[in-house]
């Protein structure tokens, strides 16, 4: 049986309603609006009025920025650094956080006290870079997915994950001769499916995203981030210090915004794309972390 | 587990303790290696920073590497003093205070209100469109934010300049973005857009957690639904708040739990609003990484640090004070 609604109830509901969709509005408008200006001829972007729908079509945009080699380059280096680096992290990660997550492990407190210890404290931004230059990833390609091989956040839920996992799953393998390695890779990992697409979704987006290690630790052109080539332009006055390349952004009529806005939302795509999917899992992952603490 | 103790123990009879420790090792051998693998890890990328903190009372050069560190001289507080008579040194106190206070008591209730809003939708598509909304700024990078915010507020381009010139409200672009007195605004704003949303997350958790019967209780005795909300929803929600609320204080000199300070103030700060927009952090990168006083930099990142442990542990002490709910 339905309830009747009370006058409080139409008024709290209509009142809601509307709040939420103008917070939905103001989250999302931002998105579509930079959406169509990248699809907009970028010279009548800047006569403004545009809100809706492009005005004059155009993949102008979209050609420069797939034909400018420091941009391309920018993208390759931020999708090649998101794969390796994310698996990389995912595989790394799960490997240790699978021995912690053996009761009879020895030593287990003492190697917990070491991650709470390492997640608390920091040395700072300058003594991090001396190690990393002592060590010589100052300006490799390395720099981006070594040191953000172990994710500590990610290594407890892990552990706590893999607990859950039935004991006897492992252990029929084991007494079929299966060494460790080979129950982590075809046993362990395969039925955490929820946790691998939750820690693929934020190491993932974390390295996609990440501009500052490309800002500090690296020099030249060569390995910059698509990100930090965005943050690089976007602080270039309107003048290029490439008189090649402002002459034919001129032709095709284009301006830095109208190209700003196409690595804006070749930057935000894959995520918007990826993210819906993966949501069920990291929403039970958080639930989870959160009842933990 | 119990089986393979006692099978240890008639096994090892004969032998020393010793002999019986080094035996359950041999047997989880590796899983010993896969965590000793992650304990080598963090020697290298979280503890040997930490004898970096040596540099901040040393007289170090950073042509001498690693080892520098320990064979440099001792200068004891010499690059304290340094710091605290730098002429930029009020400032930058100011505005990292200034920032981190405004996001924490500004932002600290949306997202503990937006939750609760989305509890109250009955359709559940609606419910799901809201949250999948709120949830997406959170997985953007800072870097295309402050774009969104160059296409909203550019006094050359930006859509809100354009629109509100065009229906005549203003004769003269606001300038937002470089205006050093709109600054704070901007960094609160735009940190409570990309991050409110998801924290909703937590909140929803804390509501979904609530016994409904308390629901039904409070519907019997004729409460209304801003009365559930107010009586039931909220204090259901308290441990939650608490636990948020702390991780807020101490983590507040990086941004609380709306973003990243640091990396706002490097995207949004520029010569004209410095003096609004540097802080702490920017200022120790900027000398540290960029001029190279290596030295001086790493001793403003240690006074940070010493006093987010105090934030943290203070918080906590208070929490626990006055709600009994506390962190450790």
């Amino acid at each position: 049986m339905k309830k009747r609604r009370s006058k409080e109830d139409i008024v709290v509901d209509s009142i809601n309603f509307t709040l939420l969709t103008i917070i939905s509005l103001v989250t999302l408008y931002p998105f579509y609006y930079v959406l169509i200006a990248s699809f907009n001829l970028g010279s009548d972007t800047a006569q403004g009025g545009l809100y809706l729908l492009p005005r004059q079509f155009t993949w102008n945009n979209y050609a420069f920025f797939f034909n400018d080699s420091n941009w391309t380059n920018a993208f390759w280096i931020s999708l090649f650094r998101t794969i390796s680096g994310t698996l990389l992290s995912i595989v790394f990660t799960c490997l240790v956080a699978y021995g912690l997550s053996k009761p009879y492990l020895l030593f287990r407190k003492i190697y917990f006290l070491i991650i709470v210890i390492a997640m608390n404290v920091s040395g700072g931004l300058v003594a991090y870079y001396v190690v990393l230059r002592s060590i010589g990833l100052l300006n490799t390609f390395a720099v981006y997915i070594i040191p953000t091989m172990l994710n500590l956040f990610f290594l407890l839920i892990a552990v706590s994950f893999f607990r859950e996992i039935p004991e006897e799953l492992a252990e029929s393998a084991r007494m079929d001769g299966a060494s460790e390695t080979t129950i982590f890779a075809r046993i362990i990992m395969p039925v955490s499916l929820p946790l691998l697409a939750t820690m693929s979704l934020f190491i993932g987006s974390g390295q996609w995203n990440s501009w500052l290690d490309s800002a500090y630790f690296v020099q030249g052109q060569s390995l910059r981030t698509l990100s930090y080539r965005m943050m690089e332009v976007m602080n270039q006055t309107l003048v290029s210090s490439d008189t090649a390349a402002a002459q034919f952004m001129t032709n095709l009529q284009l301006t830095q915004f109208s190209v700003q806005a196409t690595a804006m939302i070749i930057s935000v795509l894959p995520i918007v794309c990826v993210y819906p999917f993966i949501q069920k899992y990291f929403v039970q992952g958080m639930m989870l972390g959160s009842v933990k603490g | 587990m119990k089986d393979s103790i006692t099978i240890d123990r008639v096994n090892s009879a004969r032998l020393p303790k010793r002999d019986t420790l080094a035996h359950r090792f041999r047997k989880q051998v590796s899983l010993q290696i896969f965590v000793l693998l992650g304990m080598a890890f963090l020697l290298v990328f979280s503890f040997a920073p930490l004898f970096g903190i040596m540099m901040a009372f040393k007289d170090y050069s950073i042509s001498t590497g690693i080892k520098g560190i320990f064979t440099s001289e001792w200068v004891g507080l010499r690059y304290f003093y340094e710091m605290t008579n730098d002429y930029m040194f009020p400032t930058l106190v100011r505005n990292t205070l200034a920032i981190s206070l405004l996001k924490l008591v500004i932002s600290f209730p949306v997202p503990i209100l937006l939750a609760i809003m989305i509890t109250e939708v009955r359709h559940s598509f609606v419910k799901k469109f809201v949250q999948t909304v709120s949830y997406l700024p959170h997985f953007i990078s800072w870097v295309v934010v402050v774009g969104m915010s160059y296409a909203f507020f550019s006094t050359e381009y930006g859509l809100v300049n354009n629109a509100l010139m065009s229906l005549g409200i203003i004769s003269q672009p606001l300038d937002v973005l470089t205006n050093p007195d709109s600054f704070w605004g901007l960094v609160v704003g735009s940190a409570i857009w990309k991050e409110a949303g998801w924290w909703t997350i937590i909140f929803l958790a804390a509501i979904a957690g609530i016994d409904p019967t308390l629901y039904e209780a409070a519907e019997m005795d004729g409460a209304g639904r801003l009365k559930r909300i107010w009586h039931v929803t909220l204090p259901g929600m308290k441990s939650a708040i608490v636990v948020v609320l702390i991780l807020s204080i101490g983590s507040m000199l990086g941004g609380g739990m709306v973003g990243s300070n640091f990396e706002q103030s490097m995207l949004l700060g520029n010569s004209i609003n410095s003096d609004k927009s540097q802080i702490i952090q920017t200022y120790a990168f900027n000398v540290g990484l960029a001029e190279g006083r290596f030295a001086f930099a790493t001793m403003i990142d240690l006074v940070q640090s010493i006093i987010s442990v105090f934030l943290i542990l203070s918080s906590n002490f208070i929490a626990r004070r006055v709600s009994g709910t506390g962190l450790y």
